[in-house]
């Protein structure tokens, strides 16, 4: 698959995150968005959503200025209301690599999905956590 | 103290029964009936278990009727639990809901209580009960929350997928 050829890196950690307690994230860019990301800012998992267990997904879509800002950002769809907050205040947060002077301004709305996800701990892992 | 206790700690407080609050409702009486209880109420709002679990036991002994009794045995069960003496603690959870079941703030102490002693299906029921009995409370939901971060702890995920894009309208061009 074309998008599949295109699917430049996962990073693990490599994310700026706004989150108080660092989420593990994972990112996913596609060569169908012309405009490079340049700095991502990761979404904070709500409390109270991780609290009550709740995953989710919203699909936030933004024009980006040739600065790389982006700019006329709106929550597409989204199964939660309480991820839409920190999804917009992070790709509010983002910038994307600058046009060049004679770089036309590609004709696409830029968008990004975040899933917001809650999986299971390494029991192991959850074991040798001090204090638990 | 460390974020877990810390967060049980203002779970706690929120789940102390005002006393003051209660007491003022009555036309007759002008303060708090037993000054003892009222003070030690307010000290363990403040997190102060130290001065409000004393107050309390001294309240207690000048307790008017049941009513005083099931305030101070509730509070104690916090102020305990707030001391780290999660045996003790127990014993006036029990204590008010033997005289009252329908108390969903004892239900709620003491799941935090039960999950401190490890006993975690006994916790588990009482946040069930709890929440039977209030359903909205914001503070069993807290409790629920550390419960399961004990028996089953997550990690946070978030996927960013830039996959998708979409074209834009005419009126949408950037300029």
């Amino acid at each position: 698959m074309r998008q599949l050829i295109f699917i430049l890196f996962m990073l693990i950690t490599n994310v700026s995150g706004a989150a108080e307690s660092e989420s593990f994230v994972a990112r996913v860019i596609d060569s169908n968005n012309e405009r490079v990301p340049e700095h991502t800012v990761a979404p904070t998992y709500p409390r109270k959503a991780r609290r009550d267990r709740i995953e989710g997904e919203v699909r936030v879509c933004f024009e980006i200025d040739r600065q790389g800002r982006p700019r006329r950002v709106a929550v597409r769809n989204s199964t939660n209301r309480t991820f839409e907050k920190p999804s917009i205040k992070a790709v509010k947060a983002s910038t994307f690599r600058p046009l060049k002077k004679n770089e036309p301004v590609p004709q696409i709305k830029a968008c990004r999905t975040f899933i917001f996800t809650l999986q299971p701990l390494d029991e192991d892992e959850h074991q040798a956590e001090p204090g638990t | 103290m460390d974020k877990r206790l810390l967060l049980l700690a203002i779970m706690l407080c929120a789940a102390i029964e005002a006393f003051a609050d209660s007491t003022s409702e009555s036309k007759t009486v002008i303060g708090p009936s037993n000054i003892d209880l009222y003070d030690g109420a307010n000290a363990l709002m403040a997190g102060n278990a130290e001065d409000g679990v004393p107050l309390t036991l001294q309240g207690l002994k000048t307790a008017q009727d049941q009513r005083e009794k099931k305030i101070g045995h509730a509070n104690l069960c916090a102020g305990y639990l707030l001391l780290g003496q999660a045996k003790t603690a127990l014993g006036h959870c029990n204590w008010v809901l033997d005289l009252d079941p329908y108390h969903w703030r004892t239900y709620n102490n003491r799941a935090l209580v039960y999950l401190r002693l490890g006993r975690l299906e006994e916790s588990e029921a009482d946040i069930k009960r709890g929440q039977e009995l209030n359903p909205r409370s914001e503070t069993l939901k807290e409790v629920k929350g550390i419960y399961l971060d004990e028996v089953a702890p997550v990690e946070e995920k978030i996927i960013i997928d830039d996959r998708r894009n979409e074209p834009l309208t005419p009126v949408e061009k950037p300029e």
